[in-house]
């Protein structure tokens, strides 16, 4: 597998500094359960409809849950890196099972919806570690995975509008709906003989 | 909305600075000691099923904060999110037992749940970011610690970019205001008006770093490298 360029490791690195941005800026303002699962979903989304390769969104998951670790944000304890990285890795394997993820509305709510379920793993995880009953922790889980499927969802309906704006700005090109990752982002050594015939 | 966070954050980022002066003295070997502390603590929660096993714990976790000292804000951040978990976990318990019995087994499983998070929070709000970022860098690869440092790096740069493009479309007459923002109906234009434009700006940054990078031989040997003159403390 081709190694992936610098510049796409950087966007992808800047989406996972947007989930990490709007969910401590949004935690001052709304105190509803699983309201971050919003940004951590839309981002995902974004980032691995912008750089089309296989780990793009558990990269960035995986940056973001690096991140949460240094900037103090989250509170999943040991499996924080789990809580950003399950999401990833769901819209990940969807992207390379559905092609045209990225243009269908009713795909892309399936797959948020998914990826906002995760965190039914995580909590369950933590509290079947911790020894609790069985059935408080089934609901405990049912609980904070329902209203984080349900801002999944919302987080899926945006994407497409999105992804369109971002087509239409150059930032995700590509006629088929598929991002094609040989354009959506420039090769470095293009940018610098461009930069050297300048 | 942007302006109050930066002040709020102004507020945080002192509070949070002024705690963290007691480690700053350290090196990097006292926090990856500290680092090994808070997660022995949080595995050990796991495993503490009685009342003495987690007093025990407790009391690890007390002399935890005496050392690391967080300011106020973390408390109360804490409590919030003590109280909640407290809360849900306690009903859950009392719907399934009955408040007899639910009550007691519900704030132990609590109590519990609570030593197993605290022990991290204190390390992650207590140790300079930049400590934190050279002990994953350790682990880390160095590409991955490259774009992670970095992006951290920017974060100043692209928050007063978001307050600036908030603070332009909101005088164009963005419904984007935090009471506009309560009703979810608006998150969309949250998303066109402010979200769309960072997103462009992010990939320009992107293309920027990584030719600066390139022009500094960034990526020709395989491990970390430094340029010239950047000392490595």
């Amino acid at each position: 597998m081709r190694r992936m360029p610098l510049k796409e490791s950087l966007f992808l690195g800047f989406c996972a500094v947007f989930i990490l941005v709007f969910r401590a800026i949004f935690r001052l303002h709304l105190h509803i359960p699983g309201h971050a699962m919003f940004f951590t979903v839309f981002f995902l989304f974004i980032a691995r409809a912008s750089v089309n390769r296989l780990p793009a969104a558990t990269f960035t998951g995986m940056l973001a849950g690096l991140g949460a670790l240094v900037l103090g944000i989250g509170k999943a304890g040991p499996i924080l890196f789990a809580k950003f990285m399950l999401p990833g890795l769901v819209i990940d394997l969807c992207a390379l099972l559905i092609p045209g993820l990225f243009q269908s509305t009713i795909f892309c709510l399936v797959v948020a919806a998914l990826a906002g379920s995760t965190k039914f793993l995580d909590t369950w995880v933590m509290d079947w570690l911790i020894g609790m009953d069985r059935k408080v922790m089934l609901q405990h889980a049912l609980f904070e995975s329902g209203t984080a499927m349900l801002f999944g969802l919302v987080a899926g309906l945006f994407v497409v509008p999105v992804f369109r704006k971002l087509r239409s700005h150059g930032i995700i090109p590509g006629k088929s709906g598929i991002p094609d990752s040989s354009q959506s982002v420039q090769p470095e050594n293009q940018s610098t003989s461009k930069e050297k015939q300048g | 909305m942007f302006l109050i966070d930066s002040k709020n954050q102004q507020k945080d980022y002192q509070i949070r600075k002024a705690s963290k002066v007691s480690l700053s003295r350290y090196g990097r070997s006292t926090v990856w000691v500290w680092f090994v502390v808070a997660l022995v603590l949080s595995f050990f929660a796991f495993g503490a099923k009685t009342p003495v096993a987690l007093t025990w714990l407790s009391g690890g976790d007390i002399v935890l904060f005496a050392v690391h000292r967080p300011g106020h804000r973390f408390i109360r951040r804490m409590f919030k999110v003590v109280c909640w978990q407290v809360g849900l976990i306690v009903t859950l318990y009392c719907l399934r037992f009955g408040v007899a019995e639910g009550l007691l087994s519900g704030l132990t499983t609590s109590w519990q749940l609570c030593l197993a998070f605290l022990p991290g929070a204190i390390f992650i709000e207590t140790v300079p970011e930049h400590l934190i970022t050279r002990m994953l860098t350790d682990v880390m690869p160095s590409r991955s610690a490259f774009v992670l440092a970095t992006c951290l790096n920017f974060i100043p740069m692209v928050l007063a970019e978001a307050k600036s493009i908030y603070e332009g479309q909101v005088l164009r007459g963005a419904r984007i205001l935090p009471k506009d923002l309560a009703n979810p109906g608006n998150w969309a234009e949250m998303l066109n008006c402010l979200v769309v434009p960072m997103m462009i700006h992010s990939m320009k940054l992107a293309q920027e770093i990584a030719l600066a990078a390139k022009a500094r031989d960034f990526g020709k040997k395989r491990g970390r490298t430094a340029w010239p003159g950047e000392s490595d403390s």
